[in-house]
């Protein structure tokens, strides 16, 4: 897999020069259009507008259907059971937010969502600290208990959590960290920090040694040296990492599932699927909560989407 | 003098890895472990006391379970299923995307966006209207084709879970793809199309070795996730009607959670999850990286 990166860098290079003297992308442009007359000689232009207008359709027809189950969720959340009932498809005749009120209770929204951003920052944080620490010091200490430490931390990015999950329920009973949110946190930290020290081992290289030499000739010790001068020039892949586990925990359903046994710790997912199955049929109720569960995803999305979707291919790439 | 520099090196390499390593170890390390050496027991929830019976567990679970085989093949036939189409229509979508001028953006945001959802979301939406909204459908917009029993009826739900799969996972695939499109060279197209080549010969011959990378890693995302495939099928049939839409990962969850607690032979269950995974995992990523290599 290390090998990846390398090559998609590799192939991904012609293009970076293009982008920045417009020089030599304008004149490919210009070779461009006679290449295509040449190629499709008579209704060339023609076809071409065709096949571009079926592409467009295409897209559009997809990303309606993408988006459609998102709609009527929103849509009939907004509805009485009646209207619902009546025709599923038209607007409201007035926006009912009392499903939201209802649902806001049902899944006692801000304990939830309190208990789901405990779960996360506690994973979060310590994901970050711990693997970035990991990390540098073994991307910059040669030798062979290095490189053991870290086949032992890739290694199992390869197991299934299916294949963990039923001893780690009672490994979690016996330390008493089941059944608590921040239990649930240090958890995560267990499951997320693999990845996370693949990703920091990787980018510590980007970083000049020289710096670390510096700064120990001028007496910093090794802890200060790791968080004040080398921690600031991770931030571009703590980013990534921040995101890639923000996600997976918040949107995480089998663990909690498994850990959190008291409603009164549910996390969002948990607390939507509850009322799911205690209300089953009272889809209003059921959307609007899902739509509520739906909202901080959504928003944060459409905050720092190209932030989110290039540091979802960047890792995925990597890892 | 140089021995103590190294053996200090060693000593601050082990103080920072420690708190990372300190909660891999309890948290993924030992369940890795015990639940192999669980597997080769009859522990049982409910009773504290066990004791080893060898791999009896893995001949029962192989040979005398008719829901875990059952459960394998309804996973097997997901995997096939999802392997070719999540990837043939990332690619495509990712093709399609690329090919667009202002508008690239909002589509990638679009197809993107139910990546960002946990499926349980995805599927209890999902879940409306494939009962709700299609019989609605059906009834005031004589859409025949759709009455069907999407949830009920284990045929059809069984696409259902691949349609809602799918719509939650071809958009990551699709941003891979996209950047692995980028990095095709235009001036090679370009030579491409003056030689006379047709799209399709193009994209054959020119784009889709330049991209094989890509499609290495998107084959070993696609099989690594949806082998493991759960919150769809929990959200949108839980497995049913009775087992019949029931995942390797439900079929596990349930033997060791909901019915007999049996512990022990659902660790077995579970090793023999993580042996295929690995085994075929392992056998694609070399079946391709030589592919690539002559690519």
């Amino acid at each position: 897999m290390s090998r990846i990166p390398a090559e998609s860098r590799r192939t991904r290079a012609p293009e970076e020069p293009g982008g920045i003297r417009p020089g030599p992308q304008g004149a490919t442009r210009e070779i461009e259009r006679p290449a295509s007359l040449i190629s499709r000689s008579g209704g060339g232009r023609l076809g071409r507008r065709a096949a571009s207008a079926l592409a467009f359709a295409v897209l559009v027809a997809a990303a309606l259907f993408t988006l459609f189950p998102i709609y009527m969720g929103v849509l009939n959340s907004l509805k009485t059971e009646g209207e619902m009932l009546n025709d599923i498809l038209a607007f409201p005749s007035k926006l009912q937010f009392a499903n939201y009120a209802d649902a806001f209770e049902k899944i006692d929204f801000w304990r939830s969502l309190k208990n789901t951003v405990v779960v996360a920052v506690v994973g979060l944080a310590g994901i970050i600290l711990f693997a970035s620490m990991a990390g540098y010091k073994m991307s910059r200490t040669p030798g062979k208990l290095s490189g053991f430490l870290f086949g032992a931390f890739v290694l199992s990015m390869l197991i299934p959590f299916h294949s963990i999950m039923i001893t780690l329920v009672k490994i979690s009973k016996d330390l008493a960290v089941q059944g608590s949110t921040a239990g649930l946190g240090f958890i995560y930290i267990g499951l997320g920090v693999s990845m996370a020290i693949f990703l920091y081992h990787g980018f510590v290289k980007s970083i000049p040694r020289e710096l670390d030499e510096a700064a120990v000739a001028d007496g910093c010790g090794e802890l200060r040296l790791f968080f004040v001068v080398v921690f600031p020039l991770l931030l571009p892949v703590t980013a990534t990492i921040a995101i890639l586990n923000l996600l997976w925990m918040w949107n995480d359903f089998l663990l909690p599932l498994l850990m959190l046994t008291d409603s009164d710790d549910y996390t969002l997912l948990l607390s939507t699927n509850m009322l799911f199955g205690e209300y089953n049929n009272d889809w209003s109720a059921i959307l609007a909560s899902l739509v509520l569960a739906m909202l901080p995803v959504i928003a944060l999305y459409l905050l720092l989407q190209k932030f989110i979707v290039n540091g979802i291919a960047d890792g995925a790439i990597k890892s | 003098m140089r021995l103590t520099k190294k053996r200090k090196q060693s000593i601050a390499l082990l103080l920072f890895a420690f708190p990372a390593l300190a909660f891999y170890a309890v948290f993924m390390l030992a369940p890795a472990f015990g639940g192999a050496a669980y597997s080769l027991t009859d522990w049982n929830g409910l009773n504290p006391a066990f004791s080893w019976v060898g791999f009896a567990n893995y001949a029962e679970a192989l040979t005398d379970d008719p829901s875990f085989a059952r459960s394998l093949a309804f996973t097997a036939k997901f995997v096939v299923f999802m392997v070719v189409l999540q990837n043939v229509i990332a690619l495509a979508l990712a093709a399609l995307v690329e090919s667009r001028g202002r508008s690239k953006a909002w589509f990638r945001t679009i197809f993107f966006m139910p990546n960002m959802l946990s499926m349980i979301i995805g599927g209890f939406m999902w879940l409306f209207i494939l009962t709700k909204v299609t019989s609605y459908l059906v009834e005031r917009a004589r859409l025949t084709f759709l009455d069907r029993s999407w949830i009920g009826d284990p045929d059809y739900s069984f696409y259902s879970i691949l349609v809602v799969s799918l719509w939650g996972g071809v958009g990551y695939l699709m941003v891979i793809y996209i950047a692995s499109l980028q990095g095709v060279p235009k001036t090679l197209k370009e030579a491409a199309a003056i030689d006379g080549a047709s799209a399709w010969q193009t994209f054959r011959s020119v784009t889709l070795p330049m991209i094989y990378p890509a499609l290495t890693i998107g084959v070993f995302l696609t099989l690594n996730s949806s082998f493991k495939t759960f919150d769809a099928v929990y959200a949108l049939t839980g497995g049913g009607p009775g087992r019949a839409t029931q995942v390797v990962a439900m079929n596990i969850y349930e033997e060791a959670f909901s019915f007999n607690s049996r512990y022990g032979y659902a660790s077995a269950k579970a090793m023999i999850l993580f042996l295929i995974v690995v085994v075929i995992t392992l056998v694609q990523l070399r079946i391709m990286k030589n592919r690539e290599v002559e690519a």
